[in-house]
């Protein structure tokens, strides 16, 4: 038998090492932090007694009726005794049953002690285990629905219009223009430029007293400047939005393109020339089918980056006015003023973001996969 | 010698066409490099105007007079200059990290043939793919609980994750530009194999690491969501930044975005020949 020989695997070691510790386990601890943590339960006793067998047990928040009360002697650390009501209550249990049992007074709120009908769960024991609550916040938070419509409403705008900018950069470099490798240079300067420098730079475009207006007002087009920015302007913040991905990120996908392009062979691109195929046609038939692992590429990195988008949203429109999804993980998960210090629902839109990323790439996956089959056959 | 200059009305035609072709291949670099450059010219007009002249309205379209006055303010607004510091600290141990890590890695993916390279390859690919926002949430809970949280130690371990994919296909396809061939031959005139790879093959791959650093570099000094969520005191310059959003005004954040952008564009400089390797291999 050959000896296997160890030094690849020693040398890749540190590499596989690093990810698992920095990038496998936190996916794993997210997963769990999203679906892990305290549920509070009051359970209810058979008996007027702290002691006594447990009957059923309620959620928080639910409304029971009281059927009957009585007051007992509480009797404190210090030797005194206070008087304390304990109250039997029906009502439904966690799966939906009819119970009835007593609950301490401090449990529950109750508007009038001696005469109240009714009464509503405040506070139980708690529990620690899988709980599907942090999830449920983050659907039932007012900015989820609109979170989601807002990144999906910038993937579909955004990424054709990359690919088309991108495909025409790829075109016009590969075409062998003198300059070609100043105009490479200055098309890839964006892909060293933040998010967030990307986001301010287009908010000195769009703010009230940015370049549009000044340019608009030069012009005499328009007397008083216009405002973009603004709690109705849904739309003009969402186009600055745009053009700002569009300008920040197309780079990445210019670069993988022309490096597809550099694997297309001359000569179809000259037989092509030759039988007379116009540049559409070239592009269609030839360029798009060629390039269609790398454009599979782009699209998967570009969508992925996509559901990420952060600061450039943030430096145009504010942390509230166009809600995203990064930008609710954020805010969920922050501790300061601004933020719900919540790193369990935090991790659901973590989690959320990863389910979502991961089911679009595999989709991509498929349907590119399944065209190329078809074409073969 | 045939005269050139007499040409059939037909020839003529297709000329015309061919330089017609030229000259809207030429507009269009042009136009796309215009739409690429001009937001920028406008910041740093921003950037070098006085402060005067950025809160005028309609706002001039070149820095003329030019002035120092806006950055300058931006320099010296609170926490700006720690940041910055912390921002660089950040960047330099994300990029002795990633580099020191990842060259290895690279090598061997580059020069063995060995039972589980192309899913070793495919797993980095994919961590590529699945970065950040991800990733902060739960490493942050887990610094929280190793009390290594607000450090910008912590921070780079996470900036180092994020780039080490790129690094290590980038050093791979730098090592694969290198002949085998001359690693043997110093070995025949009797290098041991690490004195060939050190005398032979470092200097020849040198530069190419050098880029994967830079991108290393330039990446952790762009990242800011994990910045924002891993740091309190210690924050970097994207995160001091986008705290003070609310609170500061225009001039601020237009010396701000063009204070971030001088050290990226000078970077991409740099390493603007290597952006295809990154690329190159991963469609193949």
């Amino acid at each position: 038998m050959r000896k296997v020989n160890l030094t690849p695997y020693l040398l890749v070691l540190p590499t596989l090492l690093y990810l698992i510790l920095f990038f496998a386990y936190p996916m794993v601890r997210s997963l769990s932090l999203a679906v892990s943590g305290e549920d509070e339960y009051l359970d209810i006793l058979a008996s007027p007694d702290a002691g006594a067998e447990v009957s059923g047990t309620l959620a928080m928040q639910v409304v029971v009726k009281i059927v009957d009360r009585v007051q007992q002697d509480e009797v404190l650390p210090n030797g005194r005794t206070r008087p304390v009501y304990w109250f039997q209550v029906q009502g439904l249990d966690i799966n939906r049953n009819e119970v009835i049992g007593w609950a301490n007074q401090r449990y529950l709120f109750v508007e009038s002690r001696a005469e109240s009908t009714e009464a509503r769960v405040t506070s139980g024991v708690p529990v620690q285990g899988w709980t599907l609550q942090h999830i449920e916040r983050m659907f039932n938070d007012f900015r989820f629905w609109s979170a989601i419509r807002n990144t999906l409403l910038l993937i579909v705008i955004v990424i054709p219009i990359q690919f088309v900018i991108a495909l025409i950069m790829a075109l016009v470099l590969q075409s062998g223009i003198k300059g070609s490798s100043l105009f490479l240079y200055i098309y890839a300067i964006p892909l060293g430029i933040s998010d967030l420098a990307a986001g301010m730079v287009w908010y000195s475009i769009f703010t009230q007293r940015g370049f549009l207006n000044s340019f608009l007002d030069r012009l005499g087009l328009i007397d008083t400047p216009f405002i973009f920015i603004g709690n109705d302007k849904f739309g003009w913040m969402m186009l600055a939005i745009v053009l700002a991905e569009v300008w920040r990120a197309t780079s990445i996908v210019m670069v993988i393109v022309v490096s597809g392009l550099q694997g297309i062979p001359r000569d179809y691109m000259e037989a092509g020339e030759i039988f007379g195929a116009t540049l559409w046609q070239r592009i269609w038939h030839i360029i798009l089918p060629i390039l269609r692992p790398s454009l599979q590429v782009a699209l998967i990195l570009r969508t992925i980056l996509a559901f990420q988008v952060f600061a450039v949203v943030v430096a145009i429109a504010g942390r509230d006015l166009i809600p995203v999804l990064a930008n609710e993980t954020y805010r969920w998960y922050n501790q300061g003023d601004a933020g719900f210090n919540n790193p369990n629902v935090a991790a659901a839109y973590a989690g959320l973001i990863m389910l979502i990323s991961l089911g679009i790439s595999l989709f991509y996956l498929r349907a590119l996969r399944s065209q190329s089959e078809q074409a073969a056959l | 010698m045939t005269a050139i200059t007499q040409l059939n009305p037909e020839q003529r035609l297709a000329i015309r066409r061919w330089r017609v072709r030229r000259a809207t291949t030429y507009l269009i670099a042009i136009l796309l490099a215009f739409w690429i450059l001009l937001p920028i010219w406008l910041i740093m007009t921003m950037a070098f105007s006085s402060a005067q002249d950025v809160r005028a309205y309609p706002l001039y379209f070149a820095p003329i007079p030019f002035s120092t006055e806006t950055m300058q303010f931006f320099i010296d607004a609170d926490g700006i200059l720690q940041s910055t510091l912390n921002s660089l600290w950040v960047a330099v141990l994300t990029m002795v990290f990633s580099t020191l890590i990842a060259t290895p890695a690279g090598y061997a993916i580059s020069r063995f043939v060995f039972r589980g390279r192309d899913a070793i390859r495919l797993g980095i690919l994919a961590v590529r793919a699945f970065p950040i926002v991800i990733l902060a949430v739960p490493l942050a809970v887990i610094f929280i609980n190793l009390g290594l949280y607000d450090s910008l130690f912590s921070l780079s371990l996470l900036h180092t994750a994020l780039v080490m994919p790129s690094s290590v296909l980038v050093i791979s396809s730098v090592f694969a530009t290198v002949p085998y061939e001359l690693e043997e031959a110093a070995k025949v005139f009797g290098c041991t194999p690490f004195q060939a790879f050190l005398k032979v093959i470092v200097p020849l791959v040198l530069p190419g690491v050098a880029a994967s650093a830079i991108f290393a570099f330039v990446t952790s000094w762009n990242e800011v969501f994990a910045a924002i969520l891993l740091t309190l005191q210690n924050r970097t310059l994207p995160a001091q930044i986008l705290f003070s959003l609310d609170k500061s005004g225009d001039p601020f954040k237009f010396a701000g975005a063009f204070f971030m952008l001088v050290p990226s564009m000078i970077f991409m400089f740099f390493i603007r020949r290597y952006l295809f390797n990154m690329w190159g291999q991963i469609t193949k």
